[in-house]
């Protein structure tokens, strides 16, 4: 084959590599994941969370909105979206919510999904095909209604767990963050939420040294507890620790303790 | 930037008018005429402001008509040091879905600037590509790059696009998205670049937030070597992004275009790795996108382009590809505008409406 030819064996060879056909959804749920023993369809979009979780978030968002890759560190999984979009500052605007509870028009996920002025960046879902009105005032009527996680979850009897954390666990800061997330799977005992079951602690080479926070729930999320620094933090290492055992665990509402210590360190990197 | 003298001008107008069938913007137009992507653009791995070449190029051998502007030509150069471009693309888009309501609606895509500033001519560049509408001004690239003295090395450092395979206009490519390197991701880091006879290659090394903020120390690396001929080339290209505790991602990249009597191809085939989710049926942790586009261009000032392109996004699970077609005409009428018209026909499984999408758009793209 001379090097001259090389283009007509290309136009040969390129669609028998490159081509393939859409797949017949086999084994496939209505999200597009397999079907496991046990699993149920899913069901047509609804003004609850889980609804729009199935149909919105996992099959369209996550494509990019996962991982490692997470933009703006926002994962929209089934494990993580609620925890980091209700009552949680967005980081493009930090002035708005991602969602506030009852108010559509102020949460900046319904600005980012309708393209509305003020948005930083590009509209929702990135190029598009932009989601119909129809879903988006599904996903206005859910936060007008609250933005409950929904029954089923507030019901759960799985333990009660730390289920993310922002910074996450390793992280590198440029500087001092506004304001950390703590995102449980059940709504924690506020009474119990104070400076020895919730601790940020900087390393320093005496000893960790207790930094002073406020400590808040965040609204319409309960299950997520906002940690304000009241004074901006020092380039250095930290340390973010949730007691679970012992005389002063953190427990849920219902007085399940969480059952385990936690710690997450990370790096501020920058002047305040 | 070099300045454009006008002797060099006329030279340039003499051998474009003189090329003919010389085709349209983007990779394929680089296929098409076997140019490398420095040729028109004062990035070396392409995008952004054009080069004198590269606004000569627009004005004589892109549009059907060149309406004659007699000794004032546009090059970009407001002065022997400062160069300005910009590009503005405008539609009406309407979008059919299976049992939903069509919607349609006027859509300013995007509207950027470019301004380059040359302050030790032909080695040391500072340049900057500002996104300015929709909504507020978003910076694309900021970047400085020095050139060896006898221009086969650079190295660049800022915010800037990385090197992946084709730098391809439509940025809701699947394989743009399955790599996430396109011209709306770019990051912070350095490059060093090598260009020699047919080679060239780069080598970046960035955050891996695509500009955001860092959340570790783990990096990601970019190598991408071409290999250019008249009538071909070929290219490989790797993406290592170690920036997440939860896991690496890799992407790896085969791309490539040739000419085949009127008509330029362009392919490219990307597998990516994500170590940072699930692994698994369904964890989308081994994804592959294909695209092979023919661009058919009958006379100056037309352009037809068809494009294929696969999507399976999670090699191990069955059944759940999705594939795309595209048809666009591209009509050039005089230098500075182009009309474009296309259909974006998806198909997937037939249990999701969101993998069935038709997308109808009528575009104004204004550039200089």
């Amino acid at each position: 084959m001379s090097v001259s030819s090389l283009p007509r064996w290309g136009a040969a060879l390129a669609p028998l590599l490159l081509a393939g056909c859409a797949g017949n959804g086999q084994g496939l749920n209505a999200n597009g994941e397999p079907i496991t023993p046990g699993s149920s369809p899913a069901a047509p979009l609804t003004a609850d969370f889980q609804s729009i979780q199935d149909n919105v978030f996992t099959p369209i968002c996550t494509r990019c909105h996962s991982g490692a890759a997470a933009p703006e560190g926002l994962q929209l999984d089934a494990g993580h979206s609620y925890a980091l979009l209700v009552g949680v500052g967005s980081a493009e605007v930090p002035s708005l919510e991602r969602v506030k509870a009852g108010d559509p028009d102020s949460s900046y996920l319904i600005l980012k999904l309708e393209g509305a002025s003020g948005i930083v960046g590009v509209r929702m879902p990135f190029g598009g095909p932009y989601l119909p009105q129809s879903t988006i005032d599904v996903i206005r009527q859910w936060i007008t209604n609250g933005a409950q996680q929904g029954a089923s979850a507030a019901a759960s009897a799985v333990a009660f767990a730390l289920t993310a954390t922002s910074p996450a666990d390793g992280a590198l800061v440029p500087q001092s963050p506004r304001q950390f997330v703590v995102a449980f799977n059940r709504e924690p005992d506020f009474s119990l939420l104070n400076d020895t079951t919730v601790m940020l602690e900087r390393a320093t080479p005496e000893g960790p040294v207790a930094q002073r926070v406020s400590l808040e729930l965040a609204r319409g999320n309960p299950a997520a507890v906002l940690l304000t620094p009241l004074a901006p933090l020092l380039p250095g290492a930290y340390r973010l620790r949730v007691r679970g055992t012992g005389a002063a665990a953190l427990a849920d509402v219902d007085g399940r303790e969480l059952g385990s210590d936690y710690a997450a360190e990370f790096t501020v990197n920058g002047a305040p | 930037m070099r300045r454009a003298r006008p002797a060099r001008l006329a030279a340039l107008l003499l051998g474009l008018s003189l090329c003919g069938a010389l085709a349209h913007a983007e990779p394929y137009l680089a296929v098409a005429n076997g140019y490398k992507c420095s040729q028109c653009h004062i990035n070396p791995t392409g995008g952004g402001e054009r080069t004198p070449f590269g606004e000569i190029f627009a004005q004589t051998a892109l549009p059907a008509r060149h309406l004659d502007t007699g000794s004032d030509v546009w090059t970009g150069a407001l002065n022997r040091f400062i160069s300005i471009g910009g590009d503005l693309r405008y539609q009406f888009e309407a979008q059919q879905q299976p049992q939903t309501k069509t919607t349609n609606q006027f859509d300013l895509e995007q509207a950027r600037v470019y301004l380059a500033a040359s302050v030790i001519p032909d080695r040391l560049l500072v340049y900057v590509d500002e996104q300015v509408a929709p909504g507020g001004a978003l910076n694309r690239e900021a970047w400085g790059m020095f050139w060896s003295a006898d221009h086969t090395w650079y190295i660049k450092g800022g915010q800037m696009y990385l090197p992946f395979g084709l730098r391809l206009q439509d940025v809701t490519a699947f394989v743009n998205q399955v790599s996430g390197i396109d011209m709306t991701t770019p990051d912070q880091g350095l490059e060093v670049g090598w260009e020699k006879g047919h080679w060239d290659a780069q080598l970046a090394v960035s955050n891996g937030t695509a500009s955001g903020s860092t959340t570790s120390n783990g990096k990601q690396e970019s190598v991408q070597v071409q290999y250019v001929e008249t009538r071909w080339r070929l290219g490989l290209a790797a993406n290592l992004n170690g920036s997440s505790a939860q896991g690496s991602r890799d992407a790896f990249g085969l791309f490539g275009g040739f000419k085949t009597g009127p008509i330029a191809w362009l392919a490219e085939a990307d597998i990516v790795t994500d170590h940072s989710l699930p692994p698994g049926p369904g964890g989308g942790q081994k994804q592959l996108a294909t695209l092979l586009e023919a661009n058919y261009s009958p006379a100056r000032g037309h352009n037809l382009k068809v494009t294929y392109e696969y999507l399976d996004p999670d090699r191990e699970l069955a059944n759940d590809q999705q594939t795309r077609w595209s048809f666009v005409y591209e009509l050039t009428p005089i230098q500075f505008v182009q009309l474009r018209f296309g259909a974006r026909l998806n198909d997937g499984i037939p249990q999701l409406a969101s993998e069935h999408v038709r997308l109808y758009f009528a575009e104004l793209h204004g550039f200089f």
